[in-house]
């Protein structure tokens, strides 16, 4: 009945935020996908809050730089046609073009805001 | 116009052919995203404003050139790593998706040039454009949903039990028994599960006291657990179940679980058990605890968690010899509490209305205090429904004058529609005032609270077993259920509680309420806990015991109803019960109509009597709600309006469709009800069938039905499936917003009034557009014409199948009777007045017809002699049967039916004591019947003996004898009664309901009288009027009545045991009499006649043995043996043996 059952994989968990879920495939290709490919090694997960069975959730990768797991919420990672951790961007911020730059400092300070 | 035909112009992305053309590219049969599915749709809304989006940026001119020289420069700082990214910015790259359909846009790109000019297809750029918005649409639904794990995540993280995650699967992996008490907002309901679930526990079920949450819990903990769209966890409740194979963790109600040990006592099919909220100590979870308690060392691998609030932990567990205890914070805002006693001006008596000032002070301090803007709303704790309208009125008053608030009532008898309006959101500005009673304590929570207002009163069931009689009453809370209500508004912010009394009375409380198995009668559950086999309820270790007299007053009208035997062990009928769901009394109902074969009506009866009234008390006293009513109503009762009423409403259903909402509302009826009570019917049924007391035909019905009709059927279920899952997906939506006027509608708080309004009418129309999911699982859970049929068969009763019914309900109901008060024909319709046994001075509840029309209760003045000593006779007197008597502000008793008196009496009765000629009855030692004709009187006697004597019978074949293993087959295993002998016993007791044509006083008899009521226990009993009995009623074999004195023909009928003054062979009764049958014409006293009646039958009902046998006044026959008796003729002088007719006879020889 259920095929999203008991076929997790593992576990993935972030290593920078900890969250963490099962997972239920790796890779480009999302399993029932046909047409679409993913541009880097996903972990990923049918997914959770659609009924329709054949859609995925990507729920993050390893950085292309430091190999760490990352989830892909913006507090954790973005893609710029490879997948950086956040504290990777920030290591090579000038690298990236404004937009990014502009979107990682945005952050950053509405962070410490929030965290004073 | 040819020159323009240019390609980008004559693409219209707003065409559908247009649209088409691209679906046919990137949307396929088979791709990820599927013409026609509600994503497609959403794709082409978001291609939209993604196209919006891209013209604005455009025109706000393009930075591009800027950037490269940026780039430039940030390329020549870092050194050491170059990422080899895009010079250029593009949204693009922030994408990991890309979409590969080459081998269409080939195909296309091929045609392009030929098809250019004759079509307008889409070129590369449409393409292009397409795929990019198709990406940022795949991308966007990517942050969606990975946004609602996040938040999810945070949310459970941020519990204040999630720091005891690993304590509590460590403890639960350790000891049997784990108690985790919590306060609200600590999050234990849904995360201990989960947890467990988590740590590899299978095959868990958790209890809770309400049906509506196991359904939110289940859903909630599988949106939690990342399995919305699987059925790992389900939940089973008494109708509806989401449970498979696949299921690992199960809410389930308190009820079904202890149903599910009576079926198998191991419970093996669960690993852990969580019993969730036991410290609200409902009657079934007490039970439940005592239950699993035994349980235990009979399942040492059984896992048993115990949820608690913060109370009285340490009785739970003790219970479970010192089991390990988790305290776990709640999560509340701070709450300041306010004590305002209300002055003794504004306290009222009993009888009064409330005054309302105290209250609108608080409105009005909370206008003063707080600014519109700051939002919140009030919640206010009253005890019952009189009150709450009391208080809405002077609340709305005050509403409509300052046009701040929105004020809303909250209890149990409001429609759904209703109750679900205190969840709608108010206008900015304006705050919802939520008026409710207890219900809002736990049952439903309301959000964005933060003012409530707690007056400190509930309204409380109890029982009287001294009166039989539930009651309601007012009482102060205790302080666990003050701190409850203070806590309602502090869940989503810092709040404040109004206590509307002092802080010395909040001291004086009690500290917890009283737990229901003391205050409730104990019938079911002593029923239940006997068929479990838990041996002596009084010896039975529950956690906090009942009063033993509670117990015993359970076990003995256990007994009256024929559930025990004397000896208190279940008798066949018992065992049945038990395995019913319902109420003693209905369950008798169902089972006695099916041995009448009145399966159906029954059925409808017994379900509309198990739920709450579908009748709108508030749409009482609206006049067309009660003209459009009238063609249901039945002046025979209640049961019968009931039925009546759903009978209808199946046609309708079965005409209409979803047309039955509008027929409900013009009515005033509530539809839900209906709904519960075709499934409860359904469920029934099944019941019925499986005790073998129904037979199957529906294996034969379904044979004639075609290929093509089963297909058909198919598609419609499979049609209904998806309705019913798309109606599940949108259920999420948010909450409307509520209208300053509704309020006010609410005002009349009628269904049938909204319609009206324009508000009403609004929000009518929404709700019809949207599915009718009642409709949906209606039609998917029963074949309507199958229904159809069963209610046109019970629509058109005969007469005698009514007056059957009747009888059903009656010894079904028994002693649940009434009798109407003898001055009532002179008093107004409002003033009726009845007594039950235990309970005088009771009256009619509202709701009854018989409010409406009491005058079909009175004895017809002229057929009741006025005068001398046959004042009060009749033979038209009636009593009620009524379901529930319930103390309110007065006694009533409601749903009733109407039941000729001496009939019934006769029938039902446990106790039936007569005089010496059985011209004066006395029934349970409470109602006596005058007769004064003596001959009547006994030929009545003589015949219901009979009729019940084969009623009996037939039963206990039905229900089968088959000895105390049979109990899963009772009805199977017994030897079944012939249809014949089934209908001469209707035909009989019909006969006898309708035609027995004797006139009778009926009265009650006061303390007194009942009390020197028998002749007692005699020293020389008089044998001889034994022995005529014995042929007077054939079979029985009387005794002297130890207690009563007279004698004790069988288990209810005891014979000459009322102390009289008249003689039974006084020569004064005698009168001349001439047998219809024989010749015979002399002067006899009633019991000689009733002798000679009986034996002398006409000669077409005499035995063929009877008439072999010669008429010889010597001879002593041995095959009549059972007539015959020793005659000592004083003229003969001899002893002689012969039948009364015999002896008859032998008298006349000497007279002529």
């Amino acid at each position: 009945m259920d095929l999203s059952e008991g076929s997790a994989l593992g576990v993935f968990t972030c290593e920078l935020c900890e969250l963490s879920s099962p997972y239920s495939f790796y890779g480009q290709k999302p399993p029932n996908t046909r047409a679409i490919v993913l541009l880097e090694e996903c972990y990923g997960m049918r997914d959770p809050f659609c009924p329709e069975r054949e859609k995925f959730l990507v729920l993050g990768s390893k950085c292309s730089l430091c190999c760490k797991t990352v989830c892909v919420g913006t507090d954790c990672s973005l893609f710029y046609t490879k997948r950086f951790c956040l504290p990777c961007v920030r290591d090579h911020l000038h690298q990236f073009p404004e937009q990014v730059q502009n979107e990682v400092q945005r952050k950053k300070s509405v962070q410490k805001t929030s965290s004073s | 116009m040819s020159h323009e035909r240019e390609k980008s112009q004559s693409w219209d992305w707003d065409s559908p052919q247009c649209r088409a053309q691209l679906d046919e590219v990137f949307f396929r049969q088979h791709d990820y995203i599927q013409t026609g599915r509600t994503e497609h749709k959403e794709f082409w809304t978001f291609f939209e404003r993604f196209q919006r989006f891209k013209a604005k940026k455009e025109m706000s001119g393009s930075k591009s050139s800027r950037q490269e020289s940026d780039e430039g420069k940030a390329r020549k700082k870092s050194g050491s790593v170059d990422l080899g990214l895009p010079k250029d910015y593009d949204a693009r790259y922030r994408i990991n998706i890309s979409v590969c359909s080459k081998d269409i846009e080939e195909r296309l790109g091929g045609s392009e040039h030929r098809r250019r000019r004759e079509s307008s297809g889409p070129g590369r750029q449409e393409i292009t454009d397409c795929r990019l918005a198709l990406l940022h649409f795949l991308d966007f639904n990517q942050k969606q949903s990975f946004n609602k794990l996040s938040k999810l995540r945070r949310e459970q993280k941020s519990l204040p039990i999630f720091q005891y995650r690993d304590r509590i699967v460590e403890l639960v992996r350790t000891h049997p028994v784990v108690v985790v008490a919590g306060d609200t907002g600590c999050g234990k309901s849904t995360q201990v599960p989960q947890y467990l679930l988590a740590s590899g526990f299978d095959n868990i079920a958790c209890t809770q006291p309400r049906r509506i949450a196991c359904i939110s819990l289940a859903k909630r903990v599988s949106f939690e657990s990342l399995n919305l769209y699987g059925s790992k966890v389900g939940y089973q409740i008494r109708f509806e179940t989401s449970r498979t194979t696949a299921t690992k963790l199960l809410f389930m109600t308190e009820g079904l679980l202890l149903r599910q040990i009576q079926q198998d006592a191991s419970l093996g099919q669960y690993q852990v058990l969580i019993v969730d909220e036991v410290h609200e100590r409902h009657l079934h979870c007490d039970f439940l605890l005592g239950v699993l308690r035994s349980l235990l060392p009979l399942r040492t691998d059984l896992r048993l968690v115990l949820m608690s609030a913060t109370i009285n932990i340490k009785l739970f567990s003790s219970y479970f010899s010192d089991a390990p205890v988790l305290q776990v914070p709640g999560r509340l805002f701070p709450i300041q509490v306010i004590y305002q006693p209300i002055p003794s001006e504004e306290q009222v008596s009993r009888s009064e209305k409330l005054d309302p000032r105290p209250y609108l002070r608080v409105l009005q301090g909370i206008d003063q205090r707080y600014p519109p803007e700051e939002r919140g709303d009030l919640l206010l704790f009253l005890s019952g429904v009189a009150e709450i309208s009391t208080i809405q009125e002077a609340c709305q008053a005050y509403a409509t004058h300052t046009q701040r608030w929105i004020v809303l009532p909250l209890h149990s008898t409001l429609s759904l529609a209703q109750q679900d309006k205190v969840f709608d959101i108010s206008p900015p500005g304006v705050r919802k005032c939520i008026i409710s009673t207890n219900i809002a304590e736990t049952s439903v929570t309301i959000d964005g609270v933060r003012f409530v207002v707690d007056s400190g009163k509930v309204k409380e069931m109890s029982f009287d077993p001294k009166a039989k009689m539930q009651r309601l009453q007012e009482f102060w809370i205790s302080r666990a259920s003050s701190e409850q209500r203070k806590g309602r508004a502090g869940r989503t912010g810092p709040g404040v509680c109004y206590r509307l009394y002092a802080e010395s009375d909040y001291d004086a409380f009690a500290s917890y309420p009283v737990p229901e198995i003391h205050r409730v009668a104990l019938d079911s559950l002593i029923l239940q806990m006997m068929s479990m086999g838990l041996g002596d309820p009084r010896t039975f270790t529950f956690i906090d015991p009942p009063p033993a007299s509670s117990i015993q007053t359970a076990v003995t009208y256990l007994r009256e109803q024929g559930a025990l035997d004397e000896h208190g062990e279940l008798s066949s009928i018992g065992r049945l019960l038990a395995q019913l769901p319902v109420d003693v009394v209905i369950g008798k109902m169902l089972v006695l109509g099916s041995v009448f074969k009145l399966v159906e009506p029954v059925l409808t009866v017994a379900a509309a009597l198990s739920v709450q009234s579908p009748f709108l008390r508030s749409a009482q006293h609206n006049p067309d709600c009660s003209t459009a009513r009238q063609p249901l109503n039945s002046n025979q009762g209640d049961p019968f309006t009931l039925m009546n009423t759903f009978n209808a409403w199946v046609q309708v259903k079965a005409e209409r469709g979803s047309a039955s909402r509008k027929w409900c509302r013009r009515r005033g009826l509530e539809e839900q009800r209906l709904y519960e009570m075709v499934n409860l019917r359904r469920q029934f049924k099944e019941l019925l069938r499986t005790h073998g007391l129904l037979e199957d035909h529906a294996a034969s019905r379904a044979v004639p039905q075609d290929r093509a009709r089963r297909r058909e059927r198919l598609t419609e279920r499979q049609k209904l499936h998806q309705l019913k899952r798309d109606h599940e997906l949108q259920e999420n939506t948010k909450r409307k917003v509520l209208r300053l006027e509704e309020g006010l509608e609410g005002d009349a708080s009628s269904a049938s009034d909204g319609e009206g309004a324009s508000s009403g009418k609004k929000r009518k129309d929404a709700s019809e557009q949207t599915v009718d999911i009642q409709e949906v699982k209606f039609k998917l859970r029963h074949n309507v014409n199958e229904l159809q049929e069963a209610a046109c068969a019970s629509a058109d009763l005969s007469s005698r199948q009514q007056s059957l019914l009747k009888l059903v309900l009656c010894r079904g109901l028994y002693p649940q009777l009434a009798m109407p008060d003898e001055h009532n024909a002179t008093r107004k319709d409002s003033e009726q007045v009845f007594h039950t046994r235990n309970k005088q001075g009771v009256v009619i509840h509202p709701t009854s017809v018989f409010a409406i029309d009491p005058e079909v209760l009175h004895v017809p003045e002229h057929e009741s002699s006025e005068f001398g000593a046959d004042k009060g006779q009749s033979n038209r007197h009636q009593l009620l049967a009524f379901v529930t008597l319930l103390e309110t502000n007065k006694p009533y008793v409601s749903n009733c039916a109407r039941i000729p008196a001496l009939q019934a009496l006769l029938l039902v009765a446990n106790s039936v004591d007569t005089n010496v000629d059985c011209s004066r009855l006395v029934v349970d030692g409470w109602l006596e019947l005058g007769l004064t004709d003596g001959a009547g009187a006994m030929k009545v006697l003589s015949s219901a003996l009979t009729l019940r004597g084969e009623w009996e019978r037939q039963l206990q074949a039905q229900l089968g004898q088959g000895g105390p293993g049979s109990s899963a087959g009772l009805g199977l295993s017994g030897p079944k009664v012939s249809r014949r002998e089934l209908e001469k016993l209707c035909e009989g007791l019909v006969r006898f309901l309708l035609y027995t044509e004797v006139s009778y006083s009926l009265r009650r008899l006061a303390g007194l009288q009942s009390q020197n009521l028998y002749i007692g226990p005699q020293k020389d009993p008089d044998l001889s009027s034994a022995s005529s009995l014995g042929s007077l009623f054939p079979g029985m074999k009387p005794e002297p009545d130890a207690i009563k004195g007279g004698l004790r023909v069988c288990s209810y009928f005891t014979y000459n045991c009322l102390r009289d003054s008249k003689d039974l062979y006084s020569e004064c009764l005698r009168s001349f009499w001439s047998c219809p049958h024989c010749d015979l014409y002399m002067p006899l006293t009633p019991l000689e006649r009733m002798q000679h009646e009986v034996s002398c039958r006409p000669p077409e009902e005499q035995q063929p043995e009877e008439e072999a046998e010669p008429e010889s006044v010597n001879t002593s026959s041995s095959s009549s043996s059972g007539l015959t008796r020793v005659y000592h003729c004083d003229i003969c002088d001899k002893d002689l043996t012969l039948t009364s007719t015999e002896i008859l006879k032998h008298k006349r020889q000497h007279l002529s």
